[in-house]
């Protein structure tokens, strides 16, 4: 049998998951003046390098909820610190990170203490010793597979530093957590006047407490 | 996919060693007790090495059993990948068995995850 393929009429272009030579990012007004020097300013990335890096840790499962492994993702010398922020002002670290499948839940705080996925009304928080209020907000290693992690965090010096509580779900003894992360090292350097069409073109990073509104 | 050959000891054997970024997984067992002078329970191990965590800075080691499987003098028993599904170790994976045997030869066929 012969048979002819017809033209597309379209293709679908994915783009990259990570920052590229040459795009350009805006941090918005929200920053604190602490963070001036990215505050309110556009930056065209430079020069980009993709830095792979496994993280795992082995944990007894948590029935009660008090076993919890807290990664700190700041930098420091601290026994839970990974220490993969940038020390450099012109250096922006996106970060994509994935799960190997487990029986295990991860929580995020920005900063220690203060959950990324609470809701309005009072008490609903993440609560790890709670058996219901353990699941709100808690990322399941099926939400941001190894292969093709979903997670994505924009790293900058000095940044309030980001916690991921891991910990084990009942059923099983012990839990292997292997974390995949990809640094994207990204180097920035100042649009001292950007244009119209740059900022519209540029990729908007906002302050973690936009998701606390 | 790897495999080791060890005869049966009370010392557990090291098969496959700890990858921090991996489990491992007993894809087959073979154990040829033809030969064999006794009964030998057979027992997959995990030795887990615990992360600190909250309030425990050095939480130490930990030894779980995995599998078990009973090879009667005479017998050779053989377990593929659909036998052994689910089976897998966190930390190395480690045999041990109950007796000394050196004429009681295991084959482990197993993978890092």
């Amino acid at each position: 049998m012969l048979e002819l393929q017809p033209k597309a009429q379209f293709s679908v272009v994915i783009p990259p998951k990570l920052l590229q030579e040459g795009y350009l990012v805006t941090f918005s007004s929200d920053w604190p003046s602490t963070h001036d020097a990215i505050r309110e300013k556009t930056f065209r990335i430079d020069a980009v390098n993709q830095v792979p890096y496994d993280r795992s840790f082995v944990l007894p499962e948590s029935a009660v909820g008090t076993i919890y492994r807290d990664v700190d993702f700041s930098n420091g010398s601290g026994a839970f610190q990974e220490s993969i922020y940038p020390e450099q002002q012109n250096s922006l670290f996106e970060v994509l990170l994935g799960f190997k499948p487990g029986n295990f839940l991860s929580h995020w705080y920005i900063p220690a203490g203060k959950s990324v996925h609470q809701l309005e009304y009072a008490g609903m928080y993440p609560v790890m010793t709670d058996n219901t209020l353990k699941y709100l907000g808690s990322r399941q290693p099926k939400d941001s597979p190894y292969d093709d992690p979903r997670i994505k965090l924009y790293l900058v010096k000095d940044l309030a530093p980001l916690i991921m509580r891991l910990f084990v779900l009942p059923g099983v003894d012990f839990e292997k957590i292997v974390c995949g992360l990809t640094i994207n090292k990204c180097q920035m350097r100042i649009i001292e006047a950007p244009t119209e069409d740059q900022l519209l073109k540029s990729k908007v990073i906002r302050y973690y407490d936009y998701l606390r509104w | 996919m790897p495999s080791q050959v060890v005869t049966a000891h009370t010392d557990a054997r090291t098969i496959a060693a700890e990858r921090e970024n991996a489990k491992v997984l007993l894809k087959s067992l073979t154990i040829d007790n033809q030969r064999g002078n006794t009964d030998n329970e057979i027992v997959i191990q995990d030795f887990i090495t615990i992360s600190p965590y909250y309030g425990v800075g050095a939480p130490g080691t930990t030894t779980v059993e995995r599998f078990k499987v009973q090879a009667i003098v005479g017998d050779m028993i053989t377990l593929n990948e659909s036998d052994l599904k689910g089976v897998k170790c966190l930390g190395a994976m480690l045999l041990d068995s109950d007796n000394i045997d050196a004429d009681c030869d295991i084959t482990v066929g197993y993978e890092h995850e």
